[in-house]
């Protein structure tokens, strides 16, 4: 029972930071209907902004985490406004082939100035644990874990509450309708991509506090990312939540009852059971 | 005859190769409901689109006093040529609220959006009760009162309204004419494009009947119910 239950809170904590960095994808796939094989690379990226303002600054990663948003927003604004808006609303083989050139430019970029090493950020307190009804919870997982669920929430609130949002979210809805209102699509696609990118930053930098990177982690992080959008469906950053938590739950109990191996073997499984009992997500309208 | 709010002059516009309107003339003064009427096809939303610049077109159209002839959809619409599209066009997973909200998009100022909400609940108590609904979930008549409230949240000085009582109950699309009815009171002008000719002209006050790419009757309401012309292939009678 102790160990199961040790295994659940592992599960949640890992989950809340599947779930951030699903957001960004299922953001972007959700409003310009491109689904971005580079995620995984501004994750990576992210991370490395954060490795290097710790490394070279001595900036605790979770101070940095802004600077990474902020950069990785930038980079993503600008790949939308000079790249992606020139095949907006294209056909999905398009879009795919172009964010998958993204990615493989972006990694050997990586390889090239930070080298194929693999790197971790270690700031004192990385192996700092804490108990709670016997269960003991890594420091820097419950930081990372928290970060995440604040960072979803805020994108729930800008999209729900703030006019920016709002004209996202009809955006995605009905594009015709949205021009007819004053909507300008351009700006407003280039700004969701820049949050999506932003979203993968924040994330790539608490991932480089709980895990190693390199510069190719992003094309696993990329197809986890995929599997817990659809699993969470497109319409509600809370859905993405509840994907990202049930994968790392069900990630830790595979990874306990059946073997580290087949953990993923497990989150793919679960993909193709929800693609074919509940293609909107598991909050999503049955099917 | 008070001022020319829009004026069109000799307009004409097509997709590609294939032209639609031939050399369409039509004026619409300030606080008038005017009535664009004919059958499917005539080209009555290809007007609606050149004049919301969503299509090129030659000619002349001038829109309280400027030339919209080189302006993008968004520059006509920042000058208030607002449309309700037809088949209505709601954010369907979006509540009756968000959708009016989107009206304002580009609307500054807080309390002064706030007062124009309070006026388009006045008209439509419907949308107030529903306001947390989704839209998508309402029936046709309540979609049609959200999508006009919409474009009003957009404070216009042109209100253009596409196929409003397309699929609706004669009893629902009264309602919406009496609602048009009385914001023309207020000072508003309407461009009502309707298939259903004898609805349109019932509240209009001037009509222009529209076949296949060009205007053939224009007149005051009253005159185009009693053309024998327009009673035998609209109305009828």
């Amino acid at each position: 029972m102790q160990l199961l239950a040790q295994i659940l809170a592992n599960g949640v904590l890992l989950g809340g930071l599947y779930a951030l960095m699903a957001l960004g994808l299922a953001l972007i796939w959700g409003v310009l209907n491109i689904v971005n094989l580079a995620h995984g690379a501004f994750i990576m990226l992210g991370a490395y902004v954060g490795y290097y303002l710790f490394s070279l600054f001595h900036i605790d990663p979770f101070v940095a985490l802004p600077v990474s948003m902020g950069a990785l927003f930038c980079l993503g604004y600008l790949i939308q406004r000079h790249l992606l808006n020139l095949i907006a609303r294209a056909p999905m083989f398009n879009t795919l082939l172009i964010t998958f050139g993204l990615d493989v430019v972006l990694t050997y970029l990586a390889q090239m100035f930070f080298s194929a090493d693999f790197r971790t950020i270690n700031p004192g307190y990385a192996g700092a644990n804490f108990t709670l009804f016997g269960i003991t919870l890594p420091l820097v997982r419950v930081l990372a874990f928290l970060v995440a669920i604040v960072l979803t929430v805020a994108l729930w609130l800008f999209l729900s509450r703030f006019r920016v949002g709002r004209a996202i979210r009809a955006t995605a809805q009905n594009l015709g309708a949205a021009r007819l209102y004053g909507v300008e699509p351009r700006r407003l696609y280039a700004l969701t991509f820049g949050l999506g990118a932003a979203l993968a930053g924040g994330a790539g930098d608490l991932y480089g506090v709980v895990s190693q990177i390199n510069p190719y982690i992003g094309a696993a992080l990329t197809a986890k990312s995929f599997a817990i959008a659809i699993i969470g469906g497109l319409e509600n950053p809370l859905g993405v939540v509840v994907g990202g938590i049930f994968l790392g739950i069900v990630e830790s109990l595979t990874a306990l009852y059946v073997g580290p191996t087949y953990v993923d073997v497990a989150s793919f499984g679960i993909l193709v059971l929800v693609l074919i009992l509940r293609p909107n997500g598991l909050l999503g309208a049955a099917a | 005859m008070s001022e020319s709010l829009l004026s069109v002059q000799g307009l004409s516009a097509g997709y590609g190769e294939m032209s639609v309107l031939r050399e369409v003339t039509i004026d619409v003064s300030r606080g008038e409901i005017v009535a664009l009427v004919g059958s499917n096809g005539a080209g009555k939303t290809t007007l609606l689109r050149a004049l919301s610049r969503m299509i090129a077109s030659t000619g002349r159209i001038e829109f309280d006093g400027h030339d919209l002839h080189d302006l993008s959809p968004d520059q006509a619409f920042g000058l208030g040529l607002v449309q309700v599209p037809e088949g209505r066009q709601l954010f369907d997973k979006m509540t009756v609220l968000e959708n009016l909200m989107m009206g304002a998009y580009r609307r500054r100022g807080k309390t002064d959006i706030r007062a124009t909400l309070e006026y388009v609940y006045e008209l439509f108590p419907r949308l107030h009760e529903r306001r947390a609904q989704r839209a998508g979930s309402m029936s046709g008549g309540e979609q049609q009162m959200c999508a006009m409230g919409r474009a009003l949240m957009a404070k216009p000085k042109l209100l253009m309204v596409d196929e409003m009582s397309l699929g609706l109950a004669p009893v629902i699309v009264d309602q919406l004419l009496d609602v048009l009815s009385a914001i023309r009171k207020q000072g508003m002008t309407v461009l009502l494009i309707e298939q259903d000719v004898f609805a349109a002209l019932q509240v209009a006050d001037r009509g222009y009947v529209m076949e296949t790419g060009a205007v053939t009757r224009a007149g005051t309401a009253q005159a185009l119910i009693e053309d024998p012309e327009v009673k035998r292939a609209y109305l009828g009678l």
